[in-house]
């Protein structure tokens, strides 16, 4: 790791500091950026959110415990920042957030496609912004920045990795890492994992295979790069597709942000869709390891162990959704644990230290696209519900039984929190040769259709409590955004265009708050002036709620 | 599977911004059936403009047929960032000069033979204008086994480019993707059978759904109609505001926090959704109870049946 700023005296009196892991974490701070050792498994410093995820588990559980059930009602609006000055991206209309915002230092890191923030997050001013222009790429959304030191990494629509100086926004360099003319995209926030800057890519129109790549944080060059398929025939995966040709081009996006386990030194990460997307008959086989959970080595890039959440996928349900992890205690043993709600409707529940299954249950309806689970716990495909020139139904929404927006667990009420859609859609054939390319295919069709807040039992898969919004369509009802719970046995999401409060253990609405769109990221919350601040992003404006406003 | 050419009807994708008036005033102002027909034809972004659809889950752009101007970029061509649009008339020449020179080594459509694959290959994807192509085409890799085509103009050697960036254009953007119409499978008699079993108590072919088939002829649009055809637009309702006290009318707003009622005379009341009972009549219970029972023979049995009553 290289710090050259650092002298071996400060740099013996920052290791003696963080020697004492509990006082690191209160130190998420050092007086330059962000302190790599404030990213830990299973604590969140609370004076920053300094990942995606505020820290590596992914649970999106805050210990900040200041605003509870009996005080929540004075929760209101602090300060609104709301996205000036820039129009509509191309193609895809108003801005959105989608980004959880880094807070190190008192400053905000969040984005949009092609732009990055720094906000005051005591005032919610505008500190700098950094505007790129593309050439390409999807501008779907951007999901934020990762940090290490003073350095802020972002990923451009056209695959272009950037560190820019979080004290002033300016680029210190960029890198290629993936090709927009093969229509690879990049939407991602980058995990740092030691001295490895974690990235994924995006984009199933070409056939193009997935990979991850870790990158240096001060140079930026590829550390090592994992592919989503095996590269020949012969290799481990290789005889779960017919041929080189298939299997080169069988995509397994990377392109949401995994999760890290600091002890056991895995890294865990989901991988996207097979392609074709929808026609699965030039690649038949289970496609590993599109659709899967991988647990990599950080420091090699090489697969310790997989899990298929969705073998010879033709619904495009990546299999992206972050895999959480904590530690409970199951018959008298503690256990190391990964759950998953998938897109595919199904909630996995594995061992992290080696991706042997205990939970695979359908959370939404039944799943009837696969006829049951093999004894590793991965279902197993209907082939009678692939997708058919006429139409075959499925019990699954369209976009999946959930998507991007993080879910939660606390470790509390041992629930697992998503916002899913419950509902039937048709998939469709179209490209129906023997070697199709593309999508070949699509999905239609809201029959029955509603979006739930659903609690779900990491011991048993059972669903504990589940609330549906009320209201359809234009009426204004419906879950948005991700999830955030706290030690207060709080849980904040969106419903309707409000950020509204739940009890964690009865699913009872407590308190809401009108924001000018739904919620379009996952909230978070941290500690400033003494106060918990939660944050949240809706369309174009990030807002902070404190106790009054205060 | 993407036709030859583009079809004349271009598509756009829209999101799904729920809260955006101008959206609900779109929808709201297009023919339900177009609505049906429109959600049918693209990719997996799609859906319908699902009453009560999460947003959980709508991470992606909803694409949805739109007529636009011809010669323009659709928006699912923008948003995909596909670059140029391919020169049609161009791609169109160069359609034939393909199926005469390349065809045999490459396959149809680009797609490889004993040639490789044109629609995946990185020398024409990288290549924006026939800058790469064109030379190629004009050298060979003799070594490779690839002649060259020397012969061939520098303007045919342009349309040849433009096919190929054709048919890129047709497999990467989704928003061009049609289904073909026709049905493959679907029995009538069998659907007429499993009519009379599960739906003659609500409905009659004579009666509510007379000429139906000829009200939603395209198979997929028919599909969609017989497994759930609601009907979008405000729902009627009655508040109950306390007993004895009751409102019928139709909901303008209603989520866990506010319902907002219009009724007869025109003016709006709206309580916290907390005080109040609100009740729906429920049109679809008889479609949601075989939502889970149906197998996909029944409804493309059903659907060959209904599209018979002209």
């Amino acid at each position: 790791m290289k710090r050259p700023s650092l002298t071996k005296l400060t740099h013996l009196a920052a290791l003696a500091m963080l020697s004492a892991t509990t006082m690191a974490a209160q130190q998420a701070s050092v007086s330059v950026g962000l302190n790599p050792n404030a990213l830990q498994l299973f604590h969140q410093p609370p004076d920053a959110w300094p990942t995606y995820n505020g820290d590596y588990s992914g649970r999106r559980f805050s210990a900040i415990k200041q605003i509870t059930a009996q005080n929540i009602q004075d929760l209101r609006i602090k300060w609104k920042y709301k996205i000036t000055g820039i129009p509509p991206l191309r193609g895809s209309g108003p801005l959105i957030i989608k980004s959880t915002p880094l807070m190190v230092n008192g400053v905000l890191y969040f984005t949009i496609p092609d732009h990055v923030f720094a906000v005051d997050a005591r005032s919610g001013r505008e500190k700098w912004r950094f505007d790129f222009e593309d050439h390409g790429g999807h501008v779907l959304g951007q999901r934020g920045v990762g940090m290490y030191g003073k350095w802020i990494y972002f990923l451009t629509p056209d695959g272009w990795f950037i560190s820019l100086d979080a004290e002033t926004g300016k680029e210190r360099w960029r890198k290629k890492v993936a090709d927009e003319k093969l229509q690879y995209f990049t939407t991602m926030a980058a995990v740092i994992v030691k001295n490895h800057v974690i990235i994924g890519i995006g984009g199933d129109a070409m056939d193009v295979p997935g990979y991850l790549e870790a990158r240096d944080p001060e140079t930026g060059e590829m550390q090592w790069r994992w592919w989503s398929e095996p590269q020949k025939m012969g290799d481990p995966g290789s005889e779960t597709w017919p041929n080189e040709q298939s299997m080169r081009h069988g995509g397994g996006m990377t392109w949401l942000p995994g999760t890290y386990d600091p002890e056991l030194n895995l890294l865990y990460w989901g991988t996207g869709n097979t392609n074709p997307v929808f026609a699965g008959q030039g690649r038949k086989g289970a496609n590993l390891y599109t659709d899967s959970i991988v647990a990599l080595n950080p420091d090699t890039g090489k697969m310790v162990w997989y899990f298929q959440g969705s073998p010879h996928d033709t619904h495009d349900w990546d299999n992206v959704e972050t895999p959480v992890l904590f530690d409970l205690e199951i018959d008298g043993k503690p256990r190391k644990l990964l759950a998953q709600a998938a897109r595919c409707g199904y909630f996995f529940v594995l061992d992290r230290t080696n991706g042997k299954s205990l939970i695979s249950k359908p959370f939404t309806k039944t799943a009837n696209w696969s006829k049951g689970v093999d004894e590793r716990g991965q279902p197993i495909p209907d082939p009678n519900k692939e997708p058919k020139v006429d139409g075959s139904m499925v019990d699954v929404a369209s976009n999946g039984a959930t998507n991007w927006p993080p879910p939660s667990y606390s470790p509390q009420t041992k629930l697992f929190y998503v916002n899913a859609t419950e509902g039937y859609s048709v998939a469709y054939l179209y490209d129906t040769s023997p070697e199709p390319e593309g999508y070949g295919g699509g999905s239609s069709g809201a029959f029955d259709t509603h979006s739930s807040l659903i609690a779900l039992d990491v011991l048993t898969g059972d669903v504990r409590w589940k609330h549906i919004p009320k209201g359809e369509g234009a009426e204004g009802g419906g879950m948005s955004g991700g999830i955030l719970t706290t030690a207060a046995g709080l849980l904040f999401t969106g419903d309707s265009d409000r950020l509204a409060g739940f009890d964690t253990a009865s699913g009872q609405l407590l308190w809401s708050q009108r924001l000018d769109h739904h919620v379009s990221n996952g909230p978070s919350t941290w500690v400033m002036d003494g106060q918990q601040n939660i944050i949240v992003g809706a369309g174009d404006t990030l807002y902070a709620l404190t106790a009054g406003g205060r | 599977m993407a036709s030859k050419i583009i079809h004349s009807h271009r598509f756009v994708i829209l999101w799904r911004t729920r809260n955006e008036r101008a959206q609900k005033a779109l929808i709201s102002r297009t023919p339900a059936s177009l609505l049906a027909i429109a959600g049918l034809c693209l990719s997996s972004a799609i859906a319908l403009f699902g009453s009560g659809r999460g947003l959980a889950a709508a991470q992606e752009p909803e694409l949805r047929s739109q007529p636009q101007s011809a010669g323009q970029p659709d928006r699912s061509h923008i948003f995909l960032g596909l670059g140029r649009v391919p020169d049609a008339a161009a791609a169109k020449r160069g359609e034939g000069l393909y199926q005469q020179n390349c065809q045999a080594c490459h396959g149809a459509k680009a797609r490889g033979g004993i040639g490789p694959n044109l629609v995946r290959s990185v020398l024409v994807l990288h290549d924006e204008k026939g800058e790469e192509i064109a030379p190629f085409l004009k050298e060979g890799r003799p070594q490779n086994g690839m002649p060259s085509f020397a012969q061939l103009t520098e303007a045919q050697r342009y349309d040849l480019a433009e096919y190929l960036h054709m048919e890129i254009e047709l497999a990467a953007n989704r928003g061009l993707y049609k289904h073909s119409g026709e049905m493959s499978s679907g029995n009538a008699e069998k659907g007429k059978q499993y009519f009379a079993a599960h739906c003659t108590s609500c409905h009659s072919v004579t009666g509510d759904l007379a000429g139906i088939g000829g009200k939603y002829p395209q198979p997929a649009a028919m599909l969609a109609r017989i497994a759930w055809p609601n009907t979008r637009g405000p729902r009627k309702a009655t508040v109950i505001v306390r007993e004895g006290k009751e409102l019928t009318g139709i909901l303008e707003h209603y989520d866990d926090f506010e319902t907002t009622l219009k009724t007869g005379d025109g003016s709006t009341m709206t309580w916290p959704t907390v005080s109040v009972k609100v009740e729906i009549p429920d049109k679809l219970e008889g479609h949601r109870a075989l939502l889970p029972k149906y197998s996909d023979d029944d409804l493309h049995n059903l659907t060959r049946y209904l599209l018979t009553l002209k």
